[in-house]
């Protein structure tokens, strides 16, 4: 169950906490991109993949996010990434260099490459889920689509309805929390009941999924039916024009934090041109000035 | 003595910042073969404290001892007569139509017995027994429990439950969104479960039917235990502390008494009570 909650809202005061939501967006997406800029040389992707990730830890760590939360939402990627390892070891590549072949299997040779290919995406991967981890657990649900209806106002000129989509994405995650808790009390009840959630058997437990998911479904549907009078008895429009009570301002604070972001994100940036442009870009032959090891 | 609370604490979400502690060090007695009242504020706990009963949450200290058969402490390791305890100690939880799920009324209240191994055709009969008791009507067994009014859905919960035959029954606020006979169905089904010998436990905050139904009352405020005695016993001392209300019958008897009719407030239960002790002393 716990892990479901990976990622949920928690309430501190820390710097990050503070930043208004639509600059914690935009960083995001600027180290989502860094993070995909692919470098040639596994040692400089190395380097910049963990100066990247000692980067998102010290922001983890400043914003009171445990460490064990985060391990705890891999654990549940564990089946994908030994997927991906296979996928990476065992589908030829014609890239891979023939000299780096490390042991081989009848007549297939199984390449060090591939595991260097298969690492880099798993790495990827974790630097993608910290980066979500951070922002959902920063941020107030609510914050989060007043900051996207902000980003989706240009839409506005082309008649999209952007309060309609944010008021709708505002509903879905308010009500995570709701169904999280309403799953925690239909599992005691039906426990209550005899049933075994932990079991092993694959019948049984598709009864007792069963036996969680309808009345779920049930309850959601009323709520859902339920909020939309509510919503309808006290004239809602989804057209008329509001204000709203909390605005969202940048502040000094968040300049600075974008600066940092944008310091991490140019960087790698103008490797990734520099690359394009032909020059070669290895970072242990610029530190130590030794000669490129792949 | 069935059930035994011992130093219970119980503390949601610990070492965040949404720490609630729910419970703090409740000590207390459950009497068997009566109905016993857990009373108390919106967020006093009570919910918690039963849900410790058949470890649907583990204590986060203390232990609770059911009958000398079952212990639920806060220790890892696994209970391995978990299943026993949940069949010898049921809950009802609030709200329980919200439990239902199957295609029929009757699948429905079978559901529970095939968890705990008995085959369908001789489960289907103990869910009609079941359903009888709670007064369903039989035209209902083979309809969908989603077509049931909010009355009709509660019963068809507490079937549920009551056909597992548990020893020890919980309650958790059973009459709450109730009209008033909806409201008396159950209780009445409550008391033909205690001439069975069977020990309930009712959560509620509703003092009339602490007053006219319940054997023993134990007061939770702030996760605390605060009181546990005789209904008559709480409604004596200053009950406004733990903001509960008298009930508007024994408030009555007391000013009676303060008249000068000699009355036993202890022994009044309804107003039949009443009346047959006013008819003795004429
Ligand atoms: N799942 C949960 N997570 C966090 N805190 C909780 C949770 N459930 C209950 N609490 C908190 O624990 C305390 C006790 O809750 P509990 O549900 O036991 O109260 P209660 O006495 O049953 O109240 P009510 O009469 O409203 O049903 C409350 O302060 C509540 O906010
Ligand atoms: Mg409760």
């Amino acid at each position: 169950m716990n892990n479901l909650t990976f990622g949920r809202y928690s309430p501190y005061d820390t710097f990050v906490h503070r930043l208004d939501p639509r600059t914690k967006i935009l960083m995001m997406i600027l180290l989502m991109v860094a993070i995909f800029l692919q470098i040639p040389t596994w040692s400089t992707t190395l380097i910049l993949s963990g100066l990247v990730l000692l980067f998102l830890v010290i922001v983890m760590i400043t914003s009171k996010i445990k460490i064990k939360d985060f391990f705890k939402s891999l654990s549940a990627m564990w089946i994908m990434i030994i997927l991906l390892i296979i996928v990476y070891v065992f589908i030829p590549n014609p890239n891979y260099n023939p000299a780096h072949i490390v042991f081989k299997i009848g007549t297939y040779g199984v390449n060090y490459d591939a595991f260097y290919q298969g690492g880099y995406i798993i790495l990827r991967l974790v630097l993608m889920v910290m980066l979500t981890m951070i922002l959902t657990s920063t941020t107030k649900p609510m914050d989060l689509t007043y900051a996207l209806e902000w980003y989706m106002t240009p839409l506005k000129l082309v008649k999209f309805p952007i309060h309609i989509v944010a008021m709708t994405l505002s509903i879905a995650l308010r009500f995570i929390p709701t169904l999280l808790d309403e799953t925690n009390r239909i599992i005691k009840a039906q426990a209550s009941r005899g049933v075994d959630y932990n079991t092993m058997n694959p019948i049984k437990k598709i009864g007792s999924l069963l036996s969680l998911i309808i009345p779920l479904f049930v309850s959601a549907i009323n709520r859902s039916e339920e909020l939309s009078n509510a919503m309808e008895a006290r004239g809602y429009d989804p057209y008329g024009k509001r204000t709203r009570y909390r605005k969202l301002s940048f502040r000094w604070i968040d300049l600075i934090a974008f600066i940092v972001v944008l310091a991490i994100f140019g960087g790698i940036l103008t490797l990734r041109i520099m690359v394009a442009c032909g020059y070669n870009v290895d970072l242990i032959y610029w530190i130590f000035g030794a000669k490129p090891l792949f | 003595m069935p059930i035994k609370v011992n130093n219970l604490s119980y503390i949601y979400l610990p070492k965040t910042p949404n720490e609630t502690k729910a419970l703090n060090n409740v000590s207390l007695e459950i009497p068997n073969g009566q109905i016993t009242a857990i009373v108390g504020h919106t967020g006093s706990g009570k919910s918690t404290l039963i849900q410790t009963f058949n470890q649907l949450i583990k204590p986060s200290s203390g232990f609770v001892n059911i009958d000398d058969k079952f212990v639920v402490e806060s220790s890892k390791k696994k209970n391995k007569k978990i299943k026993d305890l949940r069949k010898y100690l049921s809950i009802v939880f609030q709200f329980p139509e919200y439990q239902l799920f199957e295609e029929t009324v009757e699948k429905d209240v079978a559901y529970g017995l095939k968890n705990f191994g008995l085959k369908e055709p001789e489960a289907i009969i103990k869910a009609h027994e079941a359903l009888k008791q709670v007064g369903i009507n039989e035209s209902f067994y083979l309809r969908s429990p989603f077509e049931l009014s909010g009355g009709e859905k509660r019963r068809v919960a507490i079937a549920g439950i009551i056909v597992l035959d548990p020893q020890i029954i919980v309650l958790d606020e059973p009459t709450a969104g109730l009209d008033p006979e909806g409201s008396k169905t159950i209780l009445d089904l409550i008391l033909s479960l205690k001439k069975e010998g069977k020990t309930i436990i009712l959560v509620t905050h509703d003092m009339n039917i602490v007053q006219s139904y319940c054997d023993n009352v134990v007061v939770l405020n702030k996760g605390e235990l605060v009181f546990q005695g005789t209904p008559s016993e709480l409604f004596s001392t200053d009950v406004s502390r733990f903001s509960i209300e008298i009930p508007p019958l024994y408030a009555f008897c007391q000013s009676l008494k303060q008249k000068g009719l000699n009355l036993d407030i202890s022994k009044i239960q309804s107003i039949e009570d009443l009346m047959s002790q006013i008819k003795e002393k004429r």
